[in-house]
């Protein structure tokens, strides 16, 4: 088969591959971080490219327009290799750029540091830690063996019932207790009631216990370097999961996984992704990584056996079965892992298919199960999550929302990096009045708490109706027909954004974002009703997820995302799962409170045996509500019968955007 | 033996009264309005709650010959089917039609597409040639409906007639122009109780006042749906009743068109020879279908078959007594 040579264009990167290829697969290959929503079915449109040069055979497609065509613009995964190529990867293409950390907000809600520690609710005890010992050096009275010595001192500390040591500490023992003078750090770790002398090292090192702390996310990996003594946060970085060119979500992701070359694949790329931001916190602290012994990981069950390398196909299958729901400490190395090479991995448990150790990590963070307090938590997402409980009981379940909330299926939609509209306010006529942007700078696209604010905006100025319909005499001629047909209404024009094309949202989108966002209200009102209480009941409502942390209240309750009820029981967690992989990475007591009073203690509710679900779907998909008595605050403002929206804004999203814009750097 | 109390639901809402037609001191020509709505209750509910005002029977009347109508049907409406003026006249001063229903079909672009002129004329002489109210039914063709029905509504100023289709996607041209010249609405729902209120929600929006609106939230036949659209109409009565501003309005009922597309009605006796007499078939299955939607609160009821409107008209009247 004849090969030819592709480069890849701003990077400058030169890859060969098989005449016939895609130009997807030649860009997994060189390492290109392309978009890739659907995972090369040529269904999402998100993958375009410029053929510079070369030769190549495309097939047709619908999101390309003749203007585009033209240009030399092509689908990736619809394009496949016939010649030496040049292609370039337009910004809005790369699934590129750093992701926005959320966990500094999360500061704001600050019970979560006051999780661990002296007086807190979970003593600071780690699963894996460090332990200085002087031991007597051995004389004809006392000749027990190297290794029993070593136990016999562990156990005049503690209470040490079985203990354990593998041969490779053993082969090196006697040298390095004798050359140490008999002071050695023991590294211990603890499962179920057996400790394992994992390591040990001449000297004392017991000042140099790391940990990290990982979130292991279908969209982003967030991982936190944690000092394991002072419980602080030395470093944190995130980036992308680079199996979005491999699937936008976990269902292609799983589909994708259907033999072991390709699950080895899904499992290298995130392995990866956790190996390069591990180097990017030892670059960023100055540590040793030698001196980072555990790492726990909260992700969703497909995320966490994906990162296993455990098949994850029955999960999709009836009836939705993982393989397992409390994977077992194991070696960080034995999945390709780059610490301490007798350094552990644990991923917290999950509950079941659809709900996982990110969910259980959430409510740990929030504390909802500490308190006789009723609360709701709602993790917004592709997939969103939600659950409702108190420290007697806990019910959850899952509700798909498409990826709306992610920048997906939007026209101009992206996620919330760097170029992202993240805040809008609009006066009349739909101009734009307010604009914060992640980064500053000209804007690339627009983000999903970007977009809460456009529609709430958008309705408040009359521009839409409560069906998300554009009302052509309140949008000031900023209405247009797209190719497609459809009206859309330019939010910003081509000289005014980044790329020099225009920032628009069709009705399609705002379709879109509607159908979201009722999955994810009606998702709540069914829970609700499942065990008998309404939303008033509420003491608390956290709202956790990446975006979930910029979201402007107000706006939300506005479009009727989010239940009308007192503001100041809305709570944001930010990223409750790396937070909540950090609790247990610094308490072993946190572990076991998660598996007992959390992921054993979860019921799961299946929305779609709901009858309640389907019949009152449709009433979600208008703004804010067909049955606006559910938002009696809104009543006066988008009263029945009222005519237009009142346009002037309140003062509580301006008070949020404002803290919005100082937030960003 | 102790008396049982009478069990009776206390309700705090109540149907719109929606007022089709105007006479001439109200600005119209017509003889006599007809008033519909107003319940109290659910359906026949004498001892609850005094029936305001009762169910009416309107003759479905197109603008052009319909060319796929059984037999039996064209038969019982004779030559009248030829000219929508003798047919509209001949409905009310024969088959004793409460009101005429007239469908614009001719302007659908696939079958005639007919001006706006064309359809403004028809409009004027069937009011001319009646003195009953009238509904004016457009081709539900969204870009031919917005260029017609404004013209035909201007024509028809003043008399107060019913005119529709509204839909969610389209409903800000009708709404303007009934508002303008005077006229009652019909919003269409593809039988789901919440796109009902939302199009009545988004109507009101626009200023268009609660009591001149009038649901369609579509017909099924017997053994076609029947069953749904029925608990449709319950809930949306039931919403209304318990005080739901946003669901007390009037229903209307597509039931000729529909009890006349199932497969009962339309066979001839050679295709279904074990199915009865094909003269009295269809008829039968209009007839039920009409009876059973009287009981879940319909307020207008849109039949074909001459025989039909008199024996739904009897029935009301039992029902009424």
């Amino acid at each position: 088969m004849k090969t030819f040579s592709v480069k890849f264009l701003p990077d400058d990167k030169t890859v060969q591959a098989t005449a016939g290829k895609s130009v997807l697969e030649a860009a997994i290959v060189a390492g290109i971080p392309i978009n890739s929503v659907c995972g090369g079915d040529g269904v999402c449109g998100k993958c375009r490219v410029i053929v510079k040069s070369g030769q190549v055979e495309a097939e047709p497609n619908v999101f390309l327009t003749r203007r585009e065509i033209q240009r030399g613009m092509a689908l990736a995964c619809r394009t496949f290799i016939q010649g030496d190529l040049v292609i370039e990867v337009p910004l809005e293409s790369r699934v590129g750029g750093v992701p926005q950390l959320a966990s500094e907000d999360a500061v704001r809600f600050g019970r979560i540091s006051e999780r661990v520690g002296e007086g807190a609710v979970f003593a600071r005890n780690p699963l894996c830690r460090k332990e200085y010992l002087e031991l007597s050096a051995p004389c004809l009275d006392d000749n027990i063996s190297d290794q029993e010595r070593l136990y016999r001192e562990l156990r005049q500390r503690r209470d040490l019932p079985i203990m354990q040591m593998g041969l490779a500490i053993l082969q090196k023992l006697p040298d390095l207790l004798r050359k140490s003078d008999w002071k050695a750090t023991a590294l211990l770790g603890h499962r179920g009631g057996t400790t394992e002398v994992m390591d040990v090292e001449a000297g004392n090192t017991s000042q140099k216990q790391l940990g990290i702390a990982l979130d292991v996310g279908t969209t982003t990996v967030v991982a936190h370097l944690v000092d394991l003594q002072s419980s602080e946060t030395l470093a944190t970085q995130a980036k992308y999961n680079s199996q979005i060119s491999l699937g936008d979500d976990v269902i292609s992701r799983i589909m994708y996984s259907s033999t072991d070359t390709r699950r080895k694949q899904l499992r290298d790329l995130i392995v990866n992704d956790i190996n390069d931001l591990i180097a990017g916190l030892m670059m960023a602290s100055k540590v040793r990584l030698h001196d980072v012994t555990y790492i726990v990981c909260a992700g969703n069950t497909t995320m966490v056996h994906l990162l296993l390398g455990l098949d994850p196909a029955n999960i999709r299958r009836d009836p939705y079965v993982p393989c397992v729901s409390l994977p077992p400490a194991i070696r960080a190395v034995e999945i390709g892992i780059k610490i301490n090479p007798r350094g552990l991995l644990l991923a917290l448990p999950s509950v079941s298919s659809y709900v996982g150790g990110d969910v259980v990590a959430d409510v740990l963070v929030t504390g909802m199960t500490d308190s006789p307090d009723l609360s709701l938590l709602i993790d917004m997402g592709t997939n969103g999550e939600l659950v409702i409980g108190n420290a007697e009981w806990l019910v959850c379940c899952s509700a798909s929302a498409g990826p709306a909330f992610e920048g997906g299926g939007i026209t101009c939609g992206m996620r919330a990096t760097r170029g992202a509209i993240e805040h809008l306010t609009l006066s009349a006529g739909g101009a734009i009045a307010e604009v914060s942007i992640v980064g500053g700078g000209k804007p690339l696209g627009i983000c999903g708490s970007g977009l809460i604010d456009a529609i709430a905006e958008l309705l408040r100025n009359g521009c839409i109706d409560r069906r998300g319909r554009f009302v052509e005499t309140a949008c000031g001629g900023k209405l247009r027909e797209a190719e497609s047909g459809e009206p859309e209404i330019v939010l910003f024009p081509g000289d005014q954004t980044a790329l020099g094309k225009d920032i628009v949202l069709t009705e399609a989108d705002i379709n879109n974002f509607i159908h979201s966002k009722g999955a994810i209200y009606m998702a709540a009102e069914c829970l609700m009703a499942h065990v008998d209480l309404s939303f008033n009941d509420l003491k608390h409502v956290y709202i956790a997820g990446g975006f979930g942390n910029y979201l402007n209240i107000e706006r939300g309750v506005e479009i009727g995302l989010l239940p009308d009820i007192e503001r100041q029981k809305f709570h944001f967690v930010g990223n409750g799962s790396v937070q909540g992989a950090k609790i247990v990475l610094l308490s072993r007591d946190a572990l076991a409170y998660v598996q007992t009073r959390i992921a054993d203690a979860m019921t799961y509710f299946e929305l779609s045996s709901d009858h309640k679900y389907m019949n009152e779907y449709s009433s979600c998909l208008f703004l804010p509500h067909t049955n606006i008595e559910k938002f009696p605050s809104l009543r006066n403002k988008i009263g029945a019968g009222g005519g237009t929206p009142a346009a002037a804004p309140s003062a509580g999203p301006r008070r949020s955007a404002t803290a919005g814009s100082a937030r960003r750097k | 033996m102790t008396m049982l109390e009478e069990a009776k639901e206390k309700w705090t809402g109540a149907i719109n009264e929606v007022v089709i037609g105007a006479t001439k001191a109200e600005g119209g020509t017509r003889a006599a309005g007809v008033t519909i709505g107003g319940d109290k209750s659910l359906p026949f509910m004498h001892y609850e709650a005094p029936i305001k005002n009762r169910p009416i029977v309107a003759l479905e009347v197109w603008d052009r010959e319909p060319d796929d109508w059984p037999q039996p049907l064209m038969e019982a409406l004779g030559d009248a089917v030829k000219s929508p003026v003798a047919w509209a006249k001949k409905g009310i001063e024969e088959f004793g039609a409460d009101l005429i229903c007239l469908k614009l079909m001719s302007t659908h672009p696939d079958f005639g597409d007919a001006t706006a002129k064309d359809a403004v004329q028809t409009v004027k002489a069937v009011l001319a040639a009646t003195s009953a109210p009238l509904i004016i039914w457009g081709c539900e063709h969204d870009e031919k409906d917005n260029e017609v029905l404004p013209r035909c509504s201007e024509a028809a100023k003043g008399e107060k007639c019913l005119m529709g289709v509204v839909t969610e996607d389209n409903y800000k041209t009708l709404v303007a122009s009934c508002i303008a010249d005077g006229h009652s609405l019909i919003g269409l729902s593809p039988i789901d109780i919440n796109i009902a209120k939302q199009i009545n929600i988004l109507v009101m929006e626009m200023g268009f006042p609660a009591n001149r609106i009038v649901m369609y939230p579509t017909t099924g036949a017997l053994g076609y749906g029947l069953e749904y659209c029925y608990s449709i109409q319950e809930r949306g009565r039931v919403a209304a009743l318990s005080g739901d501003k946003m669901m007390a309005m009037p229903v209307i009922c597509m039931v000729g068109q529909e009890a006349w597309h199932a497969k009962e009605a339309r066979a001839p006796k050679e295709e279904a020879p074990d199915w009865g007499d094909e003269k009295t078939r269809g008829l039968f299955w209009e007839i039920a279908t009409a009876v059973a939607l009287l009981e879940a609160g319909s307020d207008i009821l849109v039949l074909r078959h001459p025989a039909a409107i008199k024996a739904t008209k009897d029935t009301i009247n039992k029902l009424m007594a």
